[in-house]
C-alpha cells in the first residue's frame, strides 16, 4: 500500500478537506482577538473577550457542565454498554433482536424527537430539570452507540472462547475480564470515543432536558442571540488550545514510551485528549468557582435564579451584585417572551423574570406572579414617570420597569431619502426603490404592528379582517421586496451599513447609531409600539427576599447605568437616562435612546389569547412565503 | 455461557424506562386533546389531520427531507474518496489523518456552526474572496446553500470515520487475490471494496441523514429567520408556541417516516449481503 508520490487526487482532496475543516476554526481563533464586536472586520488586537469570558460565570459554568457531563456520561455509558453488549450477545436471539430494535430508537429517530421524549418523560414523572436530567439523557443516548460499536466485535468473537477458558479453570469473571474484554477492546474504545464526542457535541437533547439555569456550551451559544458576542470565540479558542496542548503532551509521552504495543498507543491517543481536556477544564472552573469569598454579607451562599433576555445585563452588574450580597446569580436567557412563558407556566422556578408588557399582563391573568413588597423596594422614585403605571400594571404592584423603548425604522442616511420616510412611513417597506435592501425583524408582534400601523389600524385590533389585511401586506412585502427576515444579526449588519432599511428596537438602533454615524432612527407618524420590559417575581420563586434586593440593585443608579450603557437599551431610571443621553453621555444625542412619549398613535401591547394564536400562525406563513420567494 | 446473558437484565429495565417510555409518551401526547398534562386523557386525531391538510406544513416536511438527502449525497461523494485515501495510507499517516478529522468534532457543533456566520456574512471573508474572482456581492448567509454547507461541515466527519473503519477492516489479501486473478482496479473496487465497505456506508448515511433531517440550529443560524425546517417547526411548538400535542404529533410523523426509511435501508443492506442477518 505504500504507493507514495502517487494518487495526487487523494492528496489534493485531503488538503482541501483539511482547509474546509480548519478554516472556520482558524477564523474563529483570529476573531477571538478582535478588538471590535464585529465578526467580519478585524479592527485591532485585544484580549477583552478573554477577560469577558473569564469574568462570565455563565461561560465558565457552561464549560464545566459540558465537560463534566461528557466525562461522566462517557464513563457510565461505556461501562454499562459493554456489560449490556456482552450480556445481550449471549442472550436468546429474540431478546437480542428486540433490544437492538429498542436501541435503535435514539439512533434511528431524529434527535429532536428523542429530545422531546426525554423532556416529556421528566415532566410527566415530575423530575426537576437540571444537571441530573441532562446527565441521564446523555447516558441514555450514548449507551446505544457504545453497544453498536461493541456488538460487531462480540459477533466476531469465537463463541467457544469463554467456554474454553472456563474449561481450563477460569472463573466466569476471569473469562470475562481476561478473555472477552481484551478481544473487544477496540470496540469499547471506539464506543467510548463516540460517546464522548456525542456528549460534548450535543445540543438538541441538552436544550430540551435542561432547567434551573444549567447550560452547556451549545445552549450558551444558541441562547446568546440578542447580540453578537465574541466571547463565544474566546471560549471556543480556549477549548481548541486545551485539546491541542493535550495532544502534544500525549504524542510526546507516547514517543517516550515507545515500548508499548502500537494499538495501545493509538487507543490512548484517541481517548485521552478528551479526558485530560475535561480535567483541565474542571480544574480551571474550580479555581474560578471556589477562589475567594468574604463573610458577613446579607445573602451569603444563597442563589438567585434570574430568567432574562440574552445579552440584557451590563458587564459588571451581576458580579457587583454577587460581591455585595454574597449570593450567586444563576442567569438563564430566553429569546422570546413565549419561550419564557412556557417554562414558567410549566412550573419551573425562577426568582426574577424580565418579560415585556403584554406578557406581564398574561402572567398576571394566569395568576403566576406575586405581589411585590414595596416596603422592601427603595427604587420606585427613581423610575421614569413615563414608564410607571402602564395599563398592564397600573399601580406597579407586580412589576418594576427595567428597559423600555419603541420600535422604529433604522435607515442609512446616505441611501434613504428622509422624504420617502416622512411621506410613506412604514409603507417604505413596500417601495420598490429599496428592493433587496430591507431587513424585517423576526417577531410576529412587531411585524404585525408595522403592517397594521401602515394600514392605519390599531396594533391591538381584534378584527380578523384587519389582521388578514396586515397579513397580505406582509406577504406582499416579503414576496416583492427580497426582504431578509433576521433577528439580532440586524445589529451588526446595520452597524456595517449593509442594507438601507430595517425594522428595529430602539435600543438596538442606539447601538447601531453609536457604531455608525450614517445611521438614523425614524418613528413613523402612524405610531409605534411603546414597549417596556419589567422585573417581576413569579409565585413559585424560591427566594423572593433576594429577588427584591436584586430589583433594587438593578434599578439603582450604578446598576441601571451599567446595564443601559452596555446594552444600549433605554434605562427605566430617569437619572441614568438623562445622563446617558445628555452632554458627555455614552449615547449623547442619539434620538433612538429617548423613547417618544405622549404621542397619541403610539400604543402599548395588550395580550389577547386568540389574536396571539392567529398572529403566530400567520407569521410563520409569512416566513414560508418569504423562503419560497427566494 | 448462558449466565453471561443475565448481564443484560439491568440494561433491559433501563432501556424500557429511558428509551421506550419517552416514545410512548410522545405517542400519547400526540393523540390527546389540548393540554400539557396527561390526565385527564381524551382521544383525538385532530393534530394529525391538521398537519396533513395544511400545504405549508407538508412543504416544510418535503424541504427538510430534500436538504437532508442533498447533505447525505454530498457527504458520501466527498467522504468516500477521503476515507478510501485514508484507509490505503500507511498506518502512521492513517492515524494522523483520522486525528485531524476527529479533532474538529471535539469542538462543539454549535460553535463550529457559529464560526461560519462570520465567514459567510455580508462583507465576510468568503464574499471578499468571491468578489476578487469577479463574482461580485453574492449573498451567502441566510440561503439554502449556507444551510447545506453547515450541514456538510458538521456531519462529514461521521461519514468519513464510518467508511474508513469499514475499509480498514477489509482484508488486503482479497485485493491482491482479485488483482492476481486478473481483475482491473475498477472491477476490484466494484466487486470487492465497495460491497465490503457497504456496512460503513450505511452507518455513515444513517449518522449523516438523521441529524440533517431534524437539525434546527443549523437552519436557524445559517438559514436565518425565514428558513424553516421540520426541526424548527417542532422546536417552535414546544419552546415558543406551547402546543405540545401538535408538536408531539409532528414528532411522531417524523419518527414514523424515519423508521420506515431506515428499515428500507437495512433491508437493502441485508439483501446485498446475501440475506445474512449477522
Amino acid at each position: 500500500m505504500n504507493n507514495k508520490g502517487k494518487r495526487p487526487f487523494g492528496k489534493i482532496l485531503m488538503i482541501l478537506m483539511m482547509a474546509f475543516f480548519y478554516l472556520p476554526i482558524l477564523y474563529m481563533i483570529i476573531f477571538s482577538f478582535n478588538d471590535g464586536k464585529s465578526l467580519t472586520s478585524f479592527t485591532g488586537f485585544s484580549l477583552r473577550w478573554y477577560q469577558h469570558m473569564l469574568e462570565s460565570n455563565d461561560m465558565m459554568e457552561a464549560l464545566y457542565t459540558t465537560f463534566s457531563v461528557a466525562l461522566l456520561a462517557t464513563f457510565i455509558s461505556t461501562a454499562a454498554g459493554t456489560i449490556a453488549a456482552i450480556g445481550l450477545s449471549k442472550s436468546k436471539k429474540i431478546v437480542r433482536n428486540l433490544m437492538e430494535q429498542v436501541n435503535n430508537l435514539p439512533m434511528m429517530n431524529p434527535e429532536i424527537v428523542t429530545a422531546i421524549g426525554f423532556m416529556l418523560l421528566f415532566i410527566t414523572f415530575n423530575v426537576q430539570k437540571g444537571y441530573i436530567t441532562m446527565l441521564l439523557a446523555h447516558i441514555a443516548f450514548c449507551i446505544p452507540y457504545v453497544m453498536l460499536s461493541i456488538m460487531p466485535k462480540m459477533r466476531q468473537l469465537d463463541p467457544n472462547l469463554a467456554d474454553a477458558a472456563m474449561d481450563l479453570g477460569a472463573t466466569p469473571w476471569q473469562a470475562l475480564i481476561k478473555v472477552i474484554v481484551p478481544q473487544i477492546t477496540p470496540g469499547i474504545i471506539s464506543g467510548a470515543l463516540i460517546a464522548f464526542t456525542m456528549s460534548v457535541d450535543d445540543f438538541i437533547i441538552s436544550y430540551f432536558v435542561t432547567g434551573g439555569g444549567v447550560k452547556n456550551l451549545s445552549i450558551i451559544v444558541y441562547t446568546m442571540s440578542k447580540r453578537v458576542n465574541p466571547s463565544i470565540n474566546a471560549v471556543s479558542t480556549l477549548m481548541v488550545v486545551i485539546i491541542a496542548a493535550v495532544l502534544l503532551i500525549i504524542n510526546l509521552a507516547s514517543m517516550l514510551t515507545a515500548k508499548r504495543s502500537k494499538k495501545d498507543v493509538i487507543a490512548r491517543r484517541r481517548i485521552l485528549p478528551g479526558a485530560v481536556t475535561a480535567l483541565a477544564a474542571a480544574a480551571v472552573v474550580c479555581v474560578i468557582k471556589f477562589g475567594g469569598g468574604s463573610p458577613d454579607r446579607p445573602f451569603e451562599g444563597q442563589t438567585l435564579h434570574l430568567y432574562n433576555w440574552g445579552e440584557y445585563t451590563g458587564e459588571n452588574i451581576i458580579g457587583d451584585f454577587e460581591e455585595e450580597t454574597g449570593a450567586t446569580v444563576v442567569q438563564e436567557n430566553f429569546d422570546s417572551n413565549e419561550q419564557m412563558y412556557i417554562k414558567v407556566a410549566n412550573g419551573e422556578s425562577y426568582d426574577i423574570l424580565v418579560p415585556s408588557d403584554y406578557m406581564i399582563q398574561r402572567l398576571l391573568e394566569e395568576d403566576l406572579l406575586q405581589k411585590l413588597d414595596h416596603s422592601k423596594l427603595d427604587c420606585m422614585d427613581k423610575i421614569a414617570e413615563d414608564v410607571k403605571g402602564l395599563p398592564y400594571d397600573p399601580e406597579n404592584d407586580y412589576s418594576v420597569p427595567y428597559f423600555w423603548g419603541t420600535v422604529g425604522i433604522v435607515y442609512d442616511k446616505n441611501k434613504v431619502d428622509i422624504k420617502d420616510l416622512e411621506e410613506k412611513g412604514y409603507n417604505i417597506f413596500l417601495d420598490q426603490k429599496y428592493k433587496g435592501d430591507v431587513y424585517l425583524y423576526d417577531s410576529e408582534r412587531d411585524s404585525f404592528m408595522m403592517a397594521l400601523k401602515a394600514l392605519g389600524y390599531s396594533m391591538n385590533t381584534t378584527n380578523e379582517q384587519e389582521i388578514r389585511e396586515a397579513y397580505d401586506w406582509l406577504v406582499q412585502c416579503v414576496e416583492t421586496m427580497e426582504t431578509e427576515i433576521v433577528m439580532d444579526e440586524i445589529i451588526d449588519n446595520m452597524a456595517q451599513g449593509r442594507k438601507a432599511l430595517g425594522l428595529i428596537y430602539s435600543g438596538d438602533a442606539t447601538y447601531v447609531m453609536d457604531e455608525n454615524e450614517d445611521m438614523g432612527y425614524y418613528l413613523p407618524e402612524g405610531g409605534t409600539n411603546l414597549w417596556s420590559d419589567a422585573m417581576v417575581i413569579p409565585k413559585n420563586a424560591r427566594n423572593p427576599e433576594l429577588a427584591h434586593a436584586f430589583i433594587n440593585f438593578a434599578s439603582d443608579y450604578d446598576g441601571a447605568y451599567d446595564n443601559s450603557s452596555y446594552v444600549g437599551y433605554t434605562s427605566a431610571n430617569q437619572e441614568v437616562m438623562d445622563d446617558i443621553y445628555g452632554d458627555g453621555g455614552v449615547y449623547e444625542g442619539i434620538n433612538a435612546y429617548i423613547p417618544r412619549t405622549g404621542y397619541a398613535q403610539d400604543e402599548v401591547f395588550v395580550y389577547n389569547e386568540d389574536t396571539k394564536k392567529l398572529l403566530g400562525d400567520l407569521w410563520s406563513r409569512v416566513k414560508i412565503a418569504a423562503s419560497n420567494a427566494d | 455461557m448462558k449466565r453471561f446473558s443475565q448481564l443484560a437484565l439491568p440494561y433491559i429495565v433501563w432501556a424500557v424506562l429511558m428509551l421506550v417510555m419517552p416514545m410512548a409518551l410522545i405517542a400519547v401526547y400526540s393523540i390527546m386533546e389540548q393540554g400539557n398534562s396527561i390526565i385527564p386523557f381524551s382521544f383525538t386525531l385532530e393534530h394529525y389531520i391538521k398537519f396533513f391538510t395544511d400545504p405549508d406544513f407538508l412543504l416544510i416536511l418535503w424541504r427538510s427531507f430534500a436538504i437532508a438527502v442533498k447533505t447525505t449525497a454530498i457527504c458520501l461523494l466527498l467522504g468516500y474518496p477521503a476515507a478510501y485515501f485514508i484507509a490505503r495510507s500507511s498506518e502512521k499517516v492513517q492515524n494522523g489523518l483520522i486525528l485531524c478529522i476527529t479533532l474538529p468534532t471535539w469542538i462543539n457543533m454549535l460553535v463550529r456552526t457559529y464560526a461560519w456566520i462570520g465567514m459567510l456574512s455580508d462583507g465576510g471573508m468568503i464574499q471578499k474572496f468571491l468578489s476578487l474572482v469577479g463574482l461580485g456581492d453574492t449573498k451567502l448567509l441566510y440561503t439554502e446553500g449556507a444551510v447545506l454547507l453547515g450541514m456538510v461541515y458538521n456531519f462529514l466527519p461521521f461519514m468519513i470515520l464510518q467508511v474508513q473503519t469499514a475499509l480498514s477492516k477489509m482484508d488486503h489479501s482479497l485485493l491482491e487475490a482479485s488483482a492476481d486473478l486478473g481483475a482491473s482496479p475498477a472491477q476490484t473496487f466494484r466487486r470487492i471494496t465497495l460491497p465490503l465497505s457497504l456496512p460503513g456506508v450505511i452507518n455513515g448515511i444513517t449518522l449523516v441523514f438523521l441529524p440533517a433531517v431534524s437539525s434546527f440550529f443549523i437552519p436557524k443560524l445559517l438559514g436565518g429567520g425565514q428558513y424553516f425546517l421540520i426541526g424548527n417547526m417542532i422546536e417552535n411548538q414546544f419552546i415558543t408556541v406551547g402546543e405540545w400535542n401538535f408538536g408531539s404529533a409532528v414528532s411522531m410523523i417524523m419518527a414514523m417516516i424515519m423508521m420506515f426509511l431506515m428499515m428500507v435501508v437495512r433491508k437493502t443492506e441485508i439483501r446485498n449481503q446475501g440475506g445474512k442477518e449477522e
